[in-house]
């Protein structure tokens, strides 16, 4: 079964507004998500922008990035089984991060 | 997803719970100044929840994790601050103390109680309108956002958000603290929070139109509030008095309506359906409310609301106790809206004429001319007169007033019946 690597794209404020118990309820959907079948595994990101090192023609340099000019980062990411990019996507359109106004880029593994 | 899935997988109410909590034991190391800090380091606590229970699992004491976590924000957002610069490292001293003792521990659990205890007396400090102490005390004690309050009270968001801005900023300036008033200002103290309860708790129990589950909430969290003055050492006879009230009515909520949305008036509710747990504890403290002298009118009304829990059908209800209990009211609070439950419990003695005598001073109050209750018991005392052209026109008159789908069903039920009879 191929493998597809969701990308979480956040935008941390979006929560500020939240109350303790809308707060709870995302987090106990964000959670149930994870127990989904098709579920293979996940890593949250630390919320910074990180780093990104460009070659710079044989003088590498480290930029902060990528994402400078946006206040979204890249929150974590799960790996999924999907039969296809179809599937895929119709899996991650239940995942709550887009009823909270995320984004989710998803990508094919390469299976050998 | 199924409803299934999404709950149970914490306990219920916790962020909410622990929210409150947190809120007021960060407000007692910050100082009550420092209020939106507090607020902001619980509500990154919450986010980082949401960002890494999915992906790590829910740490074992989640509580415990919280609480850790909300002081950290509040130590990294207090080095931050330079408007705090020589109070800084005090603060972060503190703070770093009381991250370190081991969340569940006896000692920090009663702490943490008496914190949330200040922290109602804040908001509920009588020099603050009330409005503006409902308010906080939802947001800040209660855990509710700015939408969940506006909703709450038919508000729009700005509105609050803006009034719990000036609140906020009236506790700066008059120098609000969270230190335990002295024992002659804990009456004032006491008899404004428990007014503040009691308004919450009236705001969700009466049906007008708006969120059922926000009401629910209201009358909950109340009742909670009720019961955390009640197991402290401040508890007097009328903190027992109010939560029996509460618990009594409350009990009753969920007959107030049939399965079909409609309203069913007390004695026609079918008793099955009253909240045995919510009665036996409303119960407990009015029994507890008995020790000593004071008789407020939380504890005729708790009164009330037990000789009516006590009636096992509707012959039964004592309704001599009842209007004794009202006359008992009106002297302690003689408002409208009592002498018009009082007015019922003539017409069950006295006949409706009597009842209709009875309202006759209320209806020259310009502030209750768009009352829909007083319209509605208006027309159903003269539909029992027969005087169905008047009846009919209260109830249409009725219908015209702020009032729940519920409500407006019954009263066109009624209007039907003044054209049958």
């Amino acid at each position: 079964m191929p493998e597809f690597l969701l990308l979480l794209h956040d935008e941390p404020t979006r929560f500020a507004k939240m109350s303790p118990e809308e707060m709870q309820k995302a987090t106990e959907k964000y959670m149930a998500w994870t127990k989904k079948p098709f579920y293979k595994g996940g890593k949250r990101l630390t919320p910074d922008l990180g780093r990104v090192i460009h070659a710079n023609n044989g003088k590498p340099r480290s930029t902060d990035g990528p994402y400078s000019e946006t206040k979204e980062v890249l929150g974590g990411f799960y790996t999924i089984e999907a039969s296809s990019y179809d599937e895929a996507v119709q899996l991650s359109l239940s995942h709550p991060h887009l009823e909270y106004g995320g984004t989710i880029e998803v990508r094919q593994v390469w299976a050998m | 997803m199924s409803a299934l899935a999404e709950t149970g997988l914490l306990l219920d109410h916790l962020f909410r719970r622990q929210a409150g909590r947190i809120v007021a034991h960060l407000t007692r190391l910050l100082g009550p100044a420092q209020l939106d800090l507090a607020e902001e380091s619980v509500q990154e606590a919450m986010v980082r929840a949401l960002q890494t229970w999915p992906t790590q699992g829910v740490p074992e004491n989640a509580e415990g994790w919280l609480f850790r976590v909300a002081h950290n924000a509040a130590i990294d957002a207090v080095r931050r601050n330079r408007a705090l610069r020589d109070k800084t490292d005090a603060i972060v001293a503190d703070l770093c103390r009381s991250a370190s003792i081991p969340p569940g521990d006896p000692s920090i659990e009663r702490r943490l109680r008496d914190d949330e205890l200040r922290m109602i007396f804040l908001c509920c400090h009588p020099d603050i309108p009330r409005d503006s102490s409902v308010a906080l005390s939802l947001k800040t004690v209660g855990g509710f956002s700015v939408r969940e309050i506006a909703r709450a009270f038919l508000a729009d968001d700005t509105a609050i958000a803006q009034r719990l801005v000036r609140t906020k900023r009236q506790i700066r300036e008059s120098g609000m603290t969270l230190d335990a008033p002295s024992a002659a200002e804990m009456q004032r103290r006491l008899d404004a929070a428990l007014d503040v309860i009691y308004f919450i708790f009236n705001e969700g129990y009466t049906a007008h139109e708006g969120d059922e589950l926000i009401r629910r909430d209201l009358c909950q969290e109340a009742l909670r509030l009720g019961r955390l003055i009640a197991a402290s050492s401040l508890a007097q006879p009328r903190v027992h008095a109010l939560v029996a009230l509460m618990a009594l009515q409350a009990a009753r909520s969920e007959a107030r309506v049939d399965t079909s949305g409609n309203l069913v008036l007390l004695e026609e509710q079918d008793r099955s359906r009253w909240d045995q747990q919510l009665i036996s504890l409303g119960f407990h403290h009015f029994d507890r409310s008995m020790s000593g002298e004071d008789v407020s009118q939380y504890h005729v009304e708790a009164a009330i609301a037990a000789t009516h829990a006590r009636a096992a059908a509707d012959g039964s209800i004592d309704w001599p106790l009842i209007l004794n209990l009202y006359g008992q009211l009106m002297e302690l609070n003689p408002s409208p809206v009592v002498r018009l439950n009082r007015a019922v419990a003539v017409a069950k003695l006295e006949g409706p004429a009597a009842a209709l005598d009875a309202i006759e001073p209320l209806e020259a109050d310009p502030k209750l001319r768009d009352y829909y209750l007083l319209l509605a018991v208006r027309g159903h005392l003269l539909l029992q007169l027969n005087r169905l052209t008047e009846a009919a026109h209260c109830f249409r008159a009725a219908l015209g007033c702020r009032c729940s789908e519920p409500e407006r069903r019954f009263l066109r039920r009624k209007l039907e019946e003044c054209r049958v009879g």
